[in-house]
């Protein structure tokens, strides 16, 4: 008897179980056939396209609100100029250099006003997110890996990452001073507190009979690290250098605060100062683009170095 | 077969378990000779498992002595087959099976030639680059197997590997062991909770009791080799075998069910129905004891 059915189960029940005399012979169908674009039939569903077309839908639905919220005095255009001037403004920014004169298109990736902040931001996320990462990386395998080393570092650990890092600014700009250094110093702190704690984490969550094939088949003490805890962890590995890329936008705009002419954060703070909110906007646009394309770089890439976990 | 490889003498472990001391194992005394296929039978939780793991060197012992003789420095002593899912998912069926020789440094050339010979040993050769997510249970354990020979070893641990196999995979992959392992000349200690597989593969049968785990008897096994599921079966031989390790096991079963509160209906290890039901099949589960 095909009752196991759940679509088909819903014909048995009830008082119609006794409607099926003796010797019936019962058939199951399938009520609902998957046709070739790969919809189920009588189900709500789009195909991939339409999907992609869904997930535009309700951010251009919220810059159409805007524009018209904005244009029309609903909501005041001074703290929420209408989109079109903002994108104006981003061509300006992107065409112009800081004097104001317009560059040849071939100038316009080094020179523009919006793409030496977006150069500089981003050198100074990159150098300090692998300064902190790489460490965070190495330390925390070790704290995973071996008990001794979890014990004496846990504590400092656990007493240094819960201080926010950004009241922690000063401090290194007093030791580092108001150069590039002291920006590399902040963001790697950010990031490599997220990276330690996560591998950590990754290696602790490794079952124990990988540690023990591991020494029975006489691994080296590298080929715990190459072998086993490095590619076991690599998921959270991955978690942490997430979250540690969030943390190094986070803080990039905090860093750029102070002695910092160029950059997406000193942007925000100079528009703040002289009241011009569209390269503001222009800024977050940056900023949310930078923070879309590291998720989605990040994640390409966890696809590729760990092709063994079930998507 | 003269050569003694493995020589337990008086092994005792101890674990502490909530401030008191558990007693794992007992003076238990063995001696293995080379090329010989032994398998350990008794009931759950009866130290097997630990007496496994300390000659793999992953436990230590509280007291006693072992022996193994190391004949050939470029081989490692041991190699263990896991009773658990211990197959790397992030390695591929082909670099699991190389892991042993990878750690040894051994030549990428060779360990190419030894895992694709290994590879299609066990019929994986359609998955030798699928990662585990992609295998069956059955496949898994194969990749472990295929992995400890591989590692070719002087001596294989293995810890009830079939265990979690449904019948058909089990049968299946007893097979393949005896295949591989009968042009091996590897000594195996082989742990096992079913009769029935102990006498397929074992040249000698050794009977443990728990708590604490010691030896009761040993058995030899004299049925010829090769050997087949299907030659055996059948035997008189293998009949009268599987009783006389019953007889010794169902009273050790017994005793260890009696301290736990639970009774026989038919009123004890004498002959009887329980007897007759457990023929054939896997013996120490609750479920074979108490009908």
């Amino acid at each position: 008897m095909a009752t196991e059915d759940p679509l088909r189960s819903k014909v048995l029940t009830g008082s119609q179980v006794g409607e099926l005399s003796a010797g019936t012979t019962f058939v199951a169908t399938a009520e609902r056939p998957i046709d070739a674009s790969g919809k189920v039939k009588g189900r709500f569903s789009l195909g991939p396209r339409a999907n992609r077309v869904l997930g535009l839908l309700s951010p251009l639905l919220i810059v159409a609100l805007w524009e018209t919220a904005s244009q029309t005095g609903v909501v005041d255009a001074r703290f929420f100029p209408p989109p079109t001037e903002i994108a104006e403004t981003f061509w300006h920014m992107l065409t112009h250099d800081a004097q104001g004169t317009p560059l040849p298109f071939l100038n316009m990736l080094t020179e523009s006003v919006l793409m030496k902040d977006l150069w500089v931001s981003l050198s100074r996320i990159i150098v300090g997110f692998f300064l902190g990462a790489v460490p965070g990386l190495i330390i925390g395998l070790s704290m995973g890996l071996f008990r001794p080393v979890r014990l004496l570092l846990r504590p400092i650990v656990s007493a240094t990452y819960p201080i926010p890092k950004l009241a922690l600014l000063p401090l290194v700009m007093v030791l580092f001073g108001l150069g590039e250094t002291s920006k590399y110093v902040i963001i790697a702190l950010g990031t490599f507190f997220m990276v330690l704690i996560n591998t950590m984490a990754g290696v602790l969550n490794l079952e124990k009979i990988y540690l023990d094939v591991a020494k029975n088949f006489g691994a080296s003490r590298t080929d715990f690290y190459t072998r086993v805890a490095f590619p076991g962890a690599m998921p959270l590995i991955f978690t942490g250098l997430e979250l540690g890329m969030g943390m190094a936008l986070l803080l990039i705009v905090a860093a750029e605060m102070n002695g910092a002419a160029e950059g997406i954060g000193a942007r925000v703070w100079m528009s703040y100062a002289i009241y011009n909110l569209r390269e503001m906007y222009v800024a977050f646009i940056l900023i949310a683009a930078l923070g879309y394309l590291f998720a989605e770089g990040l994640a390409a890439l966890e696809r590729k170095v760990v092709p063994w976990k079930p998507q | 077969m003269t050569h003694d490889k493995i020589t337990i003498k008086d092994v005792t472990k101890q674990f502490i378990v909530k401030h008191s001391i558990v007693t794992a194992l007992k003076d238990v005394s063995m001696t293995v000779h080379e090329g010989e296929f032994v398998c350990i039978v008794g009931p759950s939780g009866c130290g097997k498992t630990t007496l496994l793991r300390i000659l793999a060197g992953l436990e230590t012992m509280t007291s006693g002595r072992i022996e193994m003789v190391h004949s050939d420095r470029n081989k490692p002593l041991n190699s263990m087959v896991f009773q658990d899912q211990s197959v790397f998912p992030w390695l591929t069926v082909r670099h699991n099976i190389g892991f042993g020789l990878k750690c040894r440094n051994v030549d990428q050339k060779e360990i190419d030639e030894v895992t694709a010979r290994y590879i299609k040993m066990v019929g994986l050769a359609k998955f030798a680059d699928a990662y585990p997510y992609q295998l069956s249970g059955g496949m898994k354990q194969r990749v472990s197997v295929a992995r400890a020979f591989a590692n070719d070893p002087e001596i294989l641990l293995m810890d009830e590997p079939f265990a979690a196999l449904d019948e058909q995979n089990k049968i299946m992959l007893q097979e393949e062991l005896l295949r591989i392992w009968e042009g091996s000349n590897k000594t195996v200690v082989f742990i096992t909770h079913s009769i029935d597989e102990a006498l397929i593969l074992a040249d000698r049968v050794i009977i443990m009791t728990s708590h604490p785990g010691t030896f009761k008897a040993t058995v030899d096994v004299d049925l010829p080799r090769p050997r087949t599921i299907s030659t055996l079966r059948g035997k008189e031989k293998f009949n009268t075998l599987f009783m006389e390790l019953w007889n010794i096991l169902r009273e050790e079963v017994w005793k260890a069910k009696q301290s736990e509160g639970l009774t026989y209906e038919e009123g004890g290890p004498g002959t009887g129905p329980a007897g007759e039901t457990c023929e054939g099949s896997v013996i120490c589960d609750e479920s074979d004891l108490v009908m």
